[in-house]
């Protein structure tokens, strides 16, 4: 292992469906200035930037192009990353590799989208070839239905307990100042009673497009000892890749599939000594577009037995005030400005080993925190957070 | 709509080319200091620029932070001529798909007096021979005109 | 290029959009996939030499054993069994048409008698006489354009 690595700065935007105020590099601004400030900082004191992007989805590419001097870029070094829906989380990645290996003290890692330039869903499906998929490709959203209709079958649950997530993830969001849906919702019959999109996932199951940005700043273990912000470490990062099943991106009807997730999660948790996730591991934000994909991903990262992560949420356990909080904030669910938000689960899940979340601080004391990315044809990113090493 | 498949054959069966598009409705906002620019060209037929002062540097088309010193300038706005001077041009007579007007376009960036930066735009009314880096520019303005930088219509040899 | 303008202080929001045009070449698996879908309406596939898994789609490299895939072809049975499936009821932007998706056929993930497993469109449209479970068989367009997958109408309920 490298050097160690800390988050020095913590800064996002207000999550909005559209900003006709700004401009894209104006709205990445905003959250370079308000991690620059969080970390007491000023812009020349960062040695790189890395940003994160899904490129196309504005209709322009190159992004990063058009705003490096506007966002204090300027004459620095640093890339720009784009994996998919991931891509916010490679950028925390690979920037922790550029500290770990002493190649810079101070970075600054930012992730957006500005999502009211474009067709989000056209622009996902436009990324199947057309040997596959073109016809019957509807983004994420489609492969995310047939992925609900497969757990609900696999698993004996019902759409009450999607609805149960997306009732604690509305809770989380309407605590969180920055989040972007903030519905008030009282009722799961309220979830239910929303029309369908794409059977059988409702409106209310799925993710919005939504306008934002969110930057971190990263400091050596040198570095940071010098500087005002309490540092949370980056105890561990990984990445896995495969390319899509043939059949659906992102559940495995054939259950002969190995899912990113679980080879992800065993890389780190056996390199990290945990052995019981929901004890060792304190919170987790976690990378689901839709409800559904929340109680699979519960247990593809073994917070459960297969088949049980509806009953995590029946009993509570994942509620902010649960013995392991999920997605406090309100989740992608809430808020999803796709290039920035990996990078808001990590700033999220920093923000609460900081204890600095306000008012959707967990109640269980976190010591460490795991946040997640899913992405692409299933990929996932995992970075691990601790208050010290 | 007709269906935009077609395959080519290349070579032999074995060896396809699909021949497809991507067409997807796209969108951009100029942001609160680029749409008075943009506005005040179209209303006034007027440059704006931005300055910060500490740099002395004004900025045409504006922006909101300084790139040299980061900045935040919000109403540091200052006029600049719709007069200039070319740093550089080039003459494009290959046509493309989003072109601004017929070809041959001849593409220059402009230094507007009182602007640190150079400003893109076409020009007009000039014969090519005639073409020199430091000639002197003046704006010509459509009659009709949009929330556009296009609301110039170009850029003319300053009598 | 059109504007809109908000209220109070005027914000310029420029809409564009200009269809890009592309060519994607297959390559020789595909390419040999998309040349029997025409001429001969089958769905063809190569095998792994090592493992023996049905690689679908056909391709020159088994990611699983990490060996060159070969040419030992197969020609699947064109029945198989609905996995999964979904249907749109808010038309999306269909990027490859340039328009809101005219999509009355739910779509399905189907696993093949083979083994392999496509996504493609059902002819059943009533959404209650959907399920998991249900065989069907491919339907093929009267007039393939050589596009693979493509040159499939949609796969029709069968009794057995």
């Amino acid at each position: 292992m490298g050097n160690r690595v800390a988050i020095v700065g913590i800064g996002q935007t207000y999550h909005k469906s559209n900003r006709p105020d700004v401009s894209q590099p104006e709205m990445v601004n905003e959250a370079v200035r308000a991690a620059l400030a969080d970390a007491q900082l000023e812009a020349k004191d960062i040695e790189a930037s890395f940003l994160s992007n899904m490129e196309t989805f504005e209709g322009i590419y190159l992004p990063d192009h058009g705003m490096a001097d506007e966002i204090g870029a300027y004459m620095r070094s640093g890339l720009k990353v784009c994996t998919g829906g991931t891509s916010g989380a490679s950028v925390v990645a690979e920037a922790f590799h550029y500290v770990a290996a002493g190649l810079f003290d101070v970075v600054m890692v930012t992730g957006f989208e500005k999502q009211d330039c474009g067709d989000t869903t056209a622009a996902i499906t436009a990324a199947c070839t057309p040997v596959w998929g073109k016809g019957v490709a509807t983004g994420a959203i489609g492969e995310f239905a047939k992925q609900a209709l497969t757990y609900m079958e696999n698993s004996g649950s019902r759409e009450e307990h999607a609805a149960m997530v997306r009732l604690k993830a509305d809770r989380g969001a309407c605590l969180n100042p920055y989040a972007h849906l903030k519905l008030g919702l009282k009722s799961i019959e309220e979830i239910l009673a929303s029309g369908y999109l794409v059977w059988p996932l409702r409106l209310l199951d799925f993710c919005p497009q939504s306008c934002g940005a969110c930057a971190l700043i990263y400091a050596s273990e040198s570095a940071a000892k010098k500087m005002a912000q309490k540092p949370v470490w980056i105890a561990d990062v990984e990445t896995v890749h495969q390319e899509p099943f043939r059949a659906g991106s992102f559940g495995d009807p054939t259950g002969l599939e190995t899912y990113t997730q679980e080879v992800a999660c065993e890389r780190v948790y056996k390199r990290n000594g945990i052995t019981d996730p929901i004890k060792d591991i304190c919170m987790a934000e976690l990378y689901e577009p839709s409800n559904w994909e929340e109680l699979n991903l519960y247990e593809r990262f073994h917070f459960c037995e297969k088949g049980e992560g509806w009953k995590l949420v029946e009993k509570g356990i994942t509620e902010i005030e649960g013995a392991f909080p999920v997605n406090p904030s309100g989740g992608v669910i809430a808020t999803n400005p796709i290039g920035a938000t990996p990078t808001i689960r990590v700033a999220e899940a920093a923000l609460q080993v900081r204890g600095d979340a306000g008012p959707h601080q967990v109640t269980r004391d976190v010591h460490t925190a795991m946040a997640t990315a899913l992405g692409g044809p299933n990929w996932t990113v995992l970075t691990l957070l601790k208050r010290s090493l | 709509m007709q269906i935009q498949d077609r395959v080519e054959q290349v070579d032999d069966l074995d060896r396809y080319v699909y021949h497809g598009r991507i067409d997807i409705p796209n969108s951009y906002s100029a942001g609160t200091v680029g749409s008075h620019f943009l506005t005040e060209l179209r209303d006034k037929k007027i440059f704006l620029g931005m300055k910060c002062e500490k740099c002395n540097v004004v900025y045409v088309p504006p922006r909101s932070t300084c790139k040299y010193c980061f900045a935040k300038m919000d109403d540091s706005w200052v006029e600049v001529a719709d007069k200039g001077t070319l740093l550089t041009y080039t003459v494009n007579f290959a046509p493309t798909a989003a072109q601004p007007a017929e070809s041959p376009i001849i593409y220059g960036i402009v230094q507007l007096d009182g602007a640190t930066t150079g400003f893109v735009h076409m020009l007009g009314e000039v014969d090519l021979e005639d073409l020199r880096i430091g000639m002197r520019l003046q704006a010509v303005f459509k009659p009709e005109r949009d929330a556009s930088i296009l609301a110039v219509k170009y850029f003319k040899p300053l009598k | 290029m059109t504007q809109q303008s908000s209220q109070e202080q005027e914000l310029i929001r420029i809409n564009y959009g200009t269809p890009r045009p592309y060519k994607w070449a297959t390559g020789k698996y595909i390419g040999k996939l998309y040349k029997e879908a025409k001429e001969n309406k089958q769905l063809v596939t190569n095998r792994c030499p090592q493992c023996k898994q049905l690689l679908w789609p056909p391709i020159a490299f088994c990611g699983r054993c990490k060996v060159d895939a070969g040419e030992d072809w197969v020609v699947m049975n064109q029945r198989g069994t609905v996995v999964q499936y979904t249907y749109l009821v808010v038309p999306m932007w269909d990027p490859h048409y340039g328009e809101k998706f005219a999509n009355p056929y739910p779509t399905a993930t189907i696993k093949l008698d083979d083994g392999a497993y496509l996504v493609s469109r059902l002819q059943e449209q009533d959404p209650e006489k959907l399920k998991v479970g249900m065989r069907v068989e491919a339907v093929w367009k009267e007039e393939g354009r050589g596009t693979g997958m493509g040159d499939v109408l949609y796969f029709r309920t069968i009794e057995e």
